[in-house]
């Protein structure tokens, strides 16, 4: 009698550890999604800050923006509790130092066209999706 | 922020796209050959059930359309082909090994081909 009673609360307990942490579990991850959202968001106003046809490059306010991503990724990849996103914040900072490469080497000439901005944006709108499994 | 513009796969259309009109023009016959194989693979990956290959397909015919039409120019189409190229390596190698061939010629020796072969040919036209 004892001993049932010692197996049901161990499986009772069992039960209740694994239905906490899969709601931890849940709420780690949405945390993580509204980084990357936030991330998302970020890389988006850069380049309709940057990548303005005709507009003046201003290579320190450029560089101002590039440094606070770069701070905004690192802590992104540092704090996420959820280690299964790690690699792909990894991923999504390796497309920020791209595309920021790529806006600084057209902007800096005066050659960045509606496309290259638009397709930009179509392109880091795609790589979030695929990044939260969308 | 969601994109909020994920497309639905269309079957692709019978009916000549922009790009295909202009490859048509191209007399020479070696490069006439190498268009004619292009258009085929790039039809066939914009078939293919699997989402990222016809969406992989789509963009580069946008690309390609865009660089004809002098919208972006090489070196913007090189940037977005590289992009394409390193989300697709993660995808090949994800694919069970017997479909990673047909994975790669529908996606990167797709892309080979276009930065190598259509596009001189494009600049040229232009």
């Amino acid at each position: 009698m004892n001993s049932t009673l010692v197996s049901r609360n161990v499986l009772l307990c069992a039960a209740a550890i694994f239905i906490a942490s899969c709601g931890t579990a849940t709420f780690t991850k949405s945390g993580s999604d509204a980084t990357i959202e936030s991330l998302r968001s970020f890389q988006l106003a850069f380049i309709d800050e940057f990548a303005v046809p005709g507009k003046k490059f201003n290579a320190a306010a450029f560089n101002a923006k590039v440094n606070e991503g770069n701070a905004r990724f690192q802590q992104a990849i540092a704090n996420d509790k959820f280690t299964a996103r790690r690699p792909v914040f990894v991923d999504l900072k390796a497309v920020f130092d791209a595309d920021a490469a790529h806006i600084k080497s057209k902007a800096s000439r005066g050659k960045v066209t509606p496309a290259l901005a638009s397709e930009m944006k179509k392109n880091v709108n795609k790589t979030y999706d695929h990044a939260l499994g969308r | 922020m969601p994109s909020g513009d994920k497309k639905k796969h269309k079957k692709p259309s019978r009916k000549k796209s922009e790009l295909d009109s202009a490859l048509d023009q191209v007399g020479d016959e070696s490069a006439a050959a190498a268009m004619k194989e292009f258009q085929d693979l790039l039809g066939e990956a914009k078939g293919d059930t699997s989402e990222l290959v016809w969406q992989n397909a789509e963009e580069l015919e946008r690309y390609l359309v865009l660089l004809k039409n002098r919208e972006i120019d090489k070196e913007d189409f090189d940037y977005f082909v590289e992009s394409q190229k390193r989300d697709l390596r993660v995808f090949i190698d994800a694919q069970p090994a017997q479909a990673q061939e047909r994975a790669e010629k529908l996606t990167l020796h797709v892309l080979e081909i276009a930065a190598t072969k259509v596009v001189p040919i494009l600049i040229a036209m232009i």
